[in-house]
Formats: structure tokens, sequence, C-alpha cells
């Protein structure tokens, strides 16, 4: 059976645990609870516009290093909406015992993924419930040299609640000459809609290929060419409806001739089966972040409407 | 089944000629091609390569632990068979279990294209089992084999009866396990088959597609695909879905998609302007 989302129920706050829980108070919003441990910090600014707060998930030092752990377990209760951010891109530092292990010249060639340290992990676990909304839209997470990283993210919604869920990741740094050269990245969505599992997106980059021969290795980079950004969008309920429709008719309208070198960006979208509720499953490669982020910040522009615009503008920056 | 038997079996599955849907589809290679892949690459020899490796690696990461659990319930199906006093009880469980298998695998495969293709291909290999591989009425009865195979028949016909009704999706990984089970290939030699098929309808499609020649697919199949197939399959031939284990380690040994671009370009197959594949 599955034994992620167990691990996810935290009792009390462990190390970089964190807690959200928000519900409808009158015309506006209060959170019932809102901490966080070290390394993770929530923070949550004053909006104005009702029924919606803002949180940004942070870490000190603005990165993870090797081992480093954050549970993070959010509730929004019917009626409220959670806009979940983060203030510049996750950065994962590598793998603590790896960082020992490359000042030594020898060791780097008996460095194989089980013998390098922990890696560095993150859970979120949510719950939607009634007409309650989740905007999830962090900056994304970028993996440095060797870094190890695991996101383990569960959505549990009501029918009738919606989710907009955005998990993107970079090659690197790019200005030190980094190009998907980080050791692994694994990412877990799930989404569950009135106790029915509607999508597992299970999305995992390593650089472990051997070489077989007489064939050339692939490596990561080689494979993902010429981009250097993928993003996910998942997109649920019925608050997303009209996102759903508007996404849909601009791809159906994409007619695709014969090409001799790939396109800067492109993008694809899938109906998630489901008989509980619609969404939609949005994938988007570019070869720069920043041009996927306008990507991103056109295609959910009028979303503005539902969040308001200072707050799309945070998300979007 | 002794090793005369298996092998005769894995002739008759490797026929070509077979009515499994395969020649129908590409598994994203014609949309890759029409988008300017490889990126790098602009002989169209290594085109092909390129592709059947990325695309065969990233399919048997996602897809064999789903071959493997579905042979696993159809093994346990059968040897169960002997001790057992319902039969229809166990064919219950059994099913009831590929249908936990075949949901999850519908959940995993978040891009539609595939999705169709892949029930395409499943429901027509329960059909090649029921129609092809079926005792003909014109032979007598082996009394030796018949209580199995009428058992295995019998289930396999609710199986194809829930794809009808919808209430399942049938899927290719799972009806190929619970087909290879049935006919009593080992596990080992399943997933191998299976990796070995995917590889080698992709160069169908490539001869189609004009990527490469009739020989030049051959030389492919015989000195490239070869060591490929052998290195995925025992890369992944211990990956489990995790419906089946208390304990399953998800994060290192469960299904995963690993090549996002391929999955992206697969799923804009529809948007070609013209086509020749279903996928």
């Amino acid at each position: 059976m599955d034994t992620t989302s167990s691990q996810l129920l935290i009792p009390k706050i462990n190390l970089g645990g964190g807690r959200i829980v928000l519900s409808k108070d009158g015309p506006s919003v209060a959170f019932a609870e809102l901490s966080s441990t070290y390394p993770l910090k929530l923070l949550s600014p004053h909006v104005t516009e009702d029924g919606i707060a803002v949180v940004y998930a942070l870490t000190y030092g603005g990165g993870l290093v090797g081992g480093d752990q954050v549970n993070l377990t959010a509730t929004i209760g019917s009626g409220a909406t959670l806009v979940l951010l983060s203030q510049g891109s996750t950065k994962v530092f590598k793998t603590r015992l790896d960082q020992r292990k490359s000042s030594n010249v020898s060791a780097r060639h008996t460095s194989r993924p089980q013998e390098r340290g922990e890696p560095t992990t993150q859970r979120m676990e949510f719950e939607i419930s009634g007409d309650g909304a989740l905007f999830l839209l962090p900056e994304p997470v970028t993996c440095f040299r060797a870094a190890a990283y695991n996101q383990i993210q569960t959505f549990r919604l009501d029918i009738g609640s919606s989710a907009v869920i955005l998990d993107w990741v970079t090659s690197g740094r790019k200005s030190l000459g980094e190009e998907w050269d980080f050791s692994r990245y694994y990412s877990l969505n799930e989404v569950w809609v009135g106790g029915t599992r509607i999508a597992k997106d299970v999305m995992l980059l390593d650089d472990q290929s051997a070489t077989i021969p007489p064939l050339p290795r692939r490596t990561l980079r080689d494979k993902l060419a010429p981009y250097s950004c993928f993003a996910t969008l998942i997109l649920v309920g019925p608050l997303l409806q009209p996102t759903i429709a508007r996404i849909a008719t601009a791809y159906e309208a994409i007619v695709v001739f014969k090409r001799t070198t790939p396109e800067d960006l492109i993008w694809s979208t899938s109906p998630i089966p489901a008989d509980c509720g619609s969404g939609s499953v949005v994938r988007v490669a570019g070869k720069e972040p920043e041009a996927v982020k306008r990507w991103l910040k056109d295609t959910l522009g009028h979303l503005e409407d539902v969040i308001g615009t200072d707050i799309y503008r945070r998300a979007f920056l | 089944m002794d090793g005369d038997d298996e092998t005769y079996i894995l002739l008759l599955l490797s026929d070509s000629n077979l009515p499994t849907g395969s020649f129908v589809a590409s598994a994203g290679f014609e949309s890759f091609v029409k988008h300017g892949f490889p990126a790098d690459w602009k002989s169209n020899d290594a085109t092909t390569l390129i592709f059947i490796q990325d695309s065969l690696e990233t399919y048997a990461r996602s897809a064999l632990p789903f071959v493997s659990d579905a042979h696993r319930l159809v093994d346990r199906f059968k040897n169960s068979l002997d001790a057992a006093a319902d039969e229809s009880h166990l064919s219950d469980t059994v099913l009831s279990d590929i249908s936990s298998l075949d949901q999850l695998y519908t959940t995993m495969t978040l891009n539609h294209v595939a999705r169709r293709a892949s029930k395409a291909q499943g429901v027509a290999l329960l059909t090649l089992y029921s129609k092809g591989f079926s005792r003909p009425p014109s032979l007598p009865k082996d009394p030796s084999v018949s209580k199995l195979s009428d058992a295995i028949a019998a289930m396999l016909e609710k199986l194809k009866l829930m794809i009808r009704r919808e209430g399942i999706d049938g899927h290719l990984p799972i009806c190929w396990g619970v087909l290879t089970s049935a006919l009593g290939l080992t596990l080992e030699r399943s997933q191998y088959l299976h990796l070995f098929l995917h590889a080698r309808s992709l160069l169908s499609a490539s001869v189609r597609l004009n990527t490469v020649g009739p020989y030049g697919a051959q030389q492919l199949l015989l000195h490239g695909v070869r060591p490929l197939v052998q290195a995925e399959a025992l890369r992944c031939k211990d990956l489990r879905t995790g419906i089946l284990d208390v304990g399953h380690d998800d994060m290192n040994d469960g299904p995963a998609m690993i090549w996002p671009l391929g999955e992206l370009l697969a799923a804009r197959h529809d948007l070609q302007h013209s086509r020749i594949f279903n996928s």
C-alpha cells in the first residue's frame, strides 16, 4: 500500500515542521494556527482581499542543505483561500556527505547515490474542505550540482474545493555552468478528490544511467536538451473550470508542422480522467525559466479576478 | 512448463503480425521528430536510436512495475487454484487487485494520448488471448490441463467484461502481465519480452516514418536494442507498484516518469498537422 501519506501526519511540530490552519471568519479569514520551526519560516503579509490569506514559506539562508527535512501541513476551511508562495527559488545544496567526498578526488569514483548522505526532503500535505481553495504558486526548485532532493506533496480535496498546484524545476545555476548536474530530483504530487485518488504524478530526474556499450551515454542534459526548465501545473475543482477551458481552447488551436529545430517553449495539456470533479495537467518546457514564468503568468492571468491583482503579482513577480 | 514450451510461446508472442495494436502506435516518436528533436543530433540513424534509448528507459521505469505485479497476481491465482474450494471467489479477489493496479496506472499516466494507446493495446491483448490462444474446438480437450486453463480463461473473460462495461481501462502493461502469466511465461521472460516489443514497435514506426530503412532497423534491433533491453530489464526487474507489497519503498522502487520532455511531446501528438500514427 502507499505509505507516503501516513508518514506526513505529524502530531506535533518536528524539526523543519510547519502548520497552517486557515478558516473563514466572517467576511475574512483567520489563522487558527500558523507556526513553524527552523529551518522553515512561515510569514503571512497583510492583504486586503476578503476570504484570502497569503503565506510565504521561507527557509533560513534561502535554501535547503543536504539532509534538511521540511514537513508542512495546511488545512484550509470551507470558504477560505490560501495562496502559498516562496520567496525566490528553492535552492537545494548538495548533500553534506557528498560535500566532504568532493574534496577527496579518489572518492568521486566510488560515489553512488546510496553512499551519499540523506537527500533533502520536503513533504507537504494539504486538506481543503467545502469550497475552499489552494493556490500553490512557488518559485521553481533549483538543485545545485550533486544535490539530491525529494518533494512529496499530497492534496486532499472535498468535492467542490479547488486547487492550483505549480511544481517546477530548473536545470541549476546556469551562470556556474550547471545544467542538469544534480544527482536526484524526485517529485510526487498526489491529488485526492472526495476520497478518490485522481492523479499521482511522479517525476524522477537522476543522472545515474550507466553507459550501455556500444551505445552513446545519454546524460540528463542530453535527454532534456535544449530546455532548462520544466513545469507541471495541476488544476482541479470548480473554481478552475474557466481556466481549464481556456487552456484547452488555446491548446487545440496549436498546429504543429514539421520543424528542423525545437521551439524555445512548448507546452501540453491533458484532462485528468475522473468521475468526481474534473481537472487537467499542464506541462511546460522552456529554454529559460523566465520564459516559462511569463507563460504561466499570461496563461493563468485571469486568476487575478479570483485572488486579486495584488496577490497575483506577488506570485509572478 | 519446460524450456521448449516457453521458447515456443516466446516465438508466438514475438510475431510481428499479431494484432496487438502496436502498428498504429509510435509512443511519441512521430511527434518527437515533427517537433525538430533531438536538438543536437541530425543523422536519422542516431535520431532513431536516441529516441528508443530515452523512450525505453522511461517506459521501463513507469510501466514495468505494473507488468510485474499483474503477472504476480495471475501467478498467485494459478497457484492457489488447486487448494481453492471456491474458484469464483478466488477470481473475484484477483480481479479486484488487477482493477486496483489498472486504476493506479490511469492516475499515473497523466497524458491522454499515452492513455488512449495503452487502453487500445491492452484490450487487443486480451482479445488475442481469447480468440488466438484458446484451444480450438476441433482439437480434443487435454484433461491434464483443462481445469487450470478453464479457470484462467473464465477469469480473463470476466476481466474483458469489466473493461467493456467501463469499470476499468485495461492498460497495456497490466494486460501484458496477465496474458503472459496465463500463457505460462516466467516473470523474467515476460518483463524482457515486453521491453523488447516496445523497442521493436518503435523501430517499425521509424521504418514507416522513414527515419531508418528496413535493413537499418534490423541492424539496430540486433546491435543497439539488445544491450538496451537487457540493461533496462535488469534495472527495473525488481520495481513494484506498491499495490501488492507491504512496506514497499515507493520513492526508490516505485514507478516514475523519468523523461518529462518525451512525456510532453507524446501528449502533443494530436496537434500535428498531419500524422500517420495514433500515438
